[in-house]
């Protein structure tokens, strides 16, 4: 019977074409809609989360300003003493301060401005990387005595993206007017603006800002084994507001492990996505309303229809199926029309994203998105056509038979 | 089944039907009374407005009465749900009505599958026993035309295979003929007539064709929402009504069911 009834359901569609792809439009703008956000929203968690699983639990991050998304305070830096004093910190099984600071980068004639890192070239230099996940893939890494030598962010070996030509390994670069050697290359981190940071050692940061010389904007600890690395975070961040003569909540610092870090960042983004989805919602409640209009007038101009299918026997059940196979039927198209659209809409934004050096833009289609959008728009449609559907079940067979 | 088995299938008791306009009560049926044997072919005459139709959309449990018991093979109908009145229509009623009313959209075999479908019939046992009753009609190559491609007399055909295809033991038919032109209408008649006497289906029809009324064993006269009086027509009138109609009682390819 369910074949005959959705038989039936598409010749009816067919018969009002011009309705039926309307009411399919609404509504697929709408899954649409939802289909790219959560496959990005998804691309952005599992990139997130490759983060942290590639970075490891046991890292600390202290940052001279109050948040990640609090700008440099040159004044805030910590001191050699204060990274001294975060060392001895119980729990705290190493630790590696790094440098920053503005840079001018200058290459036939082009002038370009990014992060200068100073960071070390010892044992502690796996730290960094570890937290910035990111490996030598050209050259060499620094070692201690390359005073005049840098190693440089991925897009420096792409093409037209800060440079018209690539940089080569032992290429000369103009860093704020002194000549600098190019050793090597990290490999890409998905942001286009640690993808152009400059390394440095230590000596070689000294050397261009002097007064910067045991000013660290940030440091990286690692936690030992056997310790919370929450706990250790927590400590170090009161031993040092204790250090500074601050009171608890005035910190102009902060110390957390990665972990909260990325929480913190994960959670800013859901809550953007959130809002984003909330107004694709309300699209998709219009196309509800709009499913339930187109519904109705079917209805209408089929009240002698169903008269015709009651009087051989239909029950109101039957009428109430009908109609809602119908309805449910334009949600299914539109939710399968919109995953289609969806999945063009966001394969081209994360390719756009890419290209503009946000590779951690990339949006993934996991099944049940796929099959959550399709059962969610035919959910739609059931329950936008179960008014009219029921409407439509309880008409009187021998008045819908005399309606012309 | 047998003419012979002469019980009573349809009884109406006391029956009223009154609708109300504005302020007005109208009482399209009043107090009637009737009954109508199994294997029974009677006609209801009256002018417009007699109560022709209440009185078919009652027995056809297409409506319900305001006062008054309606008993269909001894069960009374008059104050069932819409649920079991569906039920009924679509296992014991079959319909013919003046407008055909088929489904525009869907070929004449899917109409005449449609109440198989009601009943939970099996697909393939559907198509079979439709493509039979079409060709019993004489459409069996007009399968799969919509009712749009085809005449007035091949539409209320395929309505009259509709009305057989979940075997009822009670045709109604109201005004069969009132929209089709006399020589197709007179086709139309014949199919009832056969129906009637080859397979025993009782068979109520409404008509204002007098001589048309002649082809039933039985006419109730309607006037007013109630029966004023009942005739039943001589050999000779239904002779002559064959003869007018063109109908000359012979052999059917009409065959019984198995």
């Amino acid at each position: 019977m369910i074949r005959d009834i959705i038989t039936y359901a598409v010749n009816n569609l067919r018969n009002r074409k011009m309705r039926s792809w309307l009411t399919v439009l609404s509504i697929l703008i709408g899954i649409a809609a939802i289909f790219t956000l959560v496959s990005f929203g998804q691309g952005l968690s599992s990139y997130v989360n490759g983060l942290a699983s590639k970075m490891g639990t046991d890292k600390i991050i202290a940052l001279s300003s109050k948040s990640l998304t609090s700008g440099i305070n040159e004044e805030l830096f910590f001191t050699q003493d204060e990274v001294n004093l975060l060392g001895k910190v119980k729990g705290v099984a190493e630790l590696s301060p790094n440098y920053l600071k503005g840079v001018q980068v200058t290459k036939d004639k082009k002038v370009v401005y990014s992060f200068g890192i100073g960071m070390s070239t010892g044992k502690d230099r796996r730290l960094v990387e570890e937290v910035f996940t990111v490996d030598i893939i050209r050259g060499r890494a620094l070692k201690t005595g390359d005073r005049n030598k840098v190693v440089l962010g991925y897009n420096y070996l792409v093409p037209d993206k800060i440079f018209k030509k690539p940089v080569k390994v032992g290429d000369k670069l103009d860093i704020n007017g002194r000549l600098f050697e190019v050793v090597g290359f990290f490999d890409e981190l998905g942001n286009p603006s640690d993808d152009r940071n400059v390394y440095f050692t230590y000596a070689g940061f000294e050397s261009l800002f002097p007064d910067l010389k045991d000013r660290y904007y940030q440091i990286i600890m690692r936690s030992s084994a056997d310790t919370v690395p929450a706990t250790v975070a927590a400590r170090a961040k009161e031993k040092l507001r204790k250090y500074r003569g601050l009171k608890e909540g005035e910190e102009n610092f902060d110390i957390q492990t990665f972990e909260q870090a990325l929480q913190t960042f994960t959670s800013i983004i859901t809550v953007i996505n959130s809002i984003l989805l909330l107004i694709a919602l309300v699209s998709l409640i219009i196309a509800g309303v709009n499913i339930m209009n187109t519904m109705y007038t079917a209805v209408l101009e089929r009240t002698k229809e169903i008269g015709i299918m009651k009087a051989v026997g239909a029950q109101n059940k039957d009428i109430l199926v009908i109609v809602v196979v119908e309805s449910s039927l334009l949600g299914v198209i539109g939710g399968i029309i919109g995953v289609m659209l969806g999945w063009g809409i966001s394969s081209l934004g994360g390719k756009i994203a890419a290209g503009a050096g946000y590779a951690l833009l990339s949006p993934v289609f996991p099944l049940w998105l796929i099959l959550g959008c399709i059962f969610f728009g035919g959910g739609i449609g059931a329950l936008a056509g179960y008014f009219p559907a029921r409407s439509a079940s309880r008409l009187r067979p021998v008045d819908s038979l005399r309606y012309e | 089944m047998s003419k012979t088995n002469k019980d009573i299938l349809i009884r109406l008791q006391n029956v009223w039907k009154t609708y109300t306009m504005g302020a007005n009560k109208v009482h399209a049926l009043r107090n009637m009374n009737f009954e109508a044997k199994r294997g029974e072919f009677v006609a209801i005459m009256g002018p417009s407005g007699s109560g022709k139709s209440t009185m078919v959309n009652l027995v056809g449990c297409l409506d319900i009465p305001t006062k008054g018991e309606i008993f269909l093979k001894h069960q009374n109908i008059a104050h069932l749900s819409e649920s079991k009145l569906a039920q009924i229509r679509g296992q014991t009623i079959g319909f013919i009505f003046q407008q055909f009313n088929l489904i525009p959209t869907i070929s004449a075999l899917e109409n005449v599958m449609l109440p198989m479908t009601f009943q939970n019939m099996v697909r393939s046992e559907r198509e079979k026993r439709a493509a039979k009753l079409l060709d019993l009609v004489g459409l069996g190559d007009r399968l799969h035309h919509r009712p749009t491609e085809l005449s007035g007399g091949q539409q209320q055909r395929v309505a009259i295979a509709r009305s057989l295809s979940n075997d009822p033991e009670l045709i109604l038919a109201d005004e069969p003929t009132g929209n089709l032109d006399s020589k197709t209408g007179v086709n139309v008649m014949s199919f009832l007539e056969k129906l009637n006497r080859e397979q025993g289906k009782t068979i109520v029809m409404v008509t204002h064709d007098e001589k048309l009324s002649h082809i039933a064993e039985r006419v109730a006269h309607l006037m007013d929402g109630q029966i004023i009086n009942e005739t039943r027509p001589t050999a000779k009138e239904r002779r002559q009504s064959f003869l007018h109609s063109g109908l000359a009682p012979k052999e059917s390819s009409i065959s019984k069911k198995s």
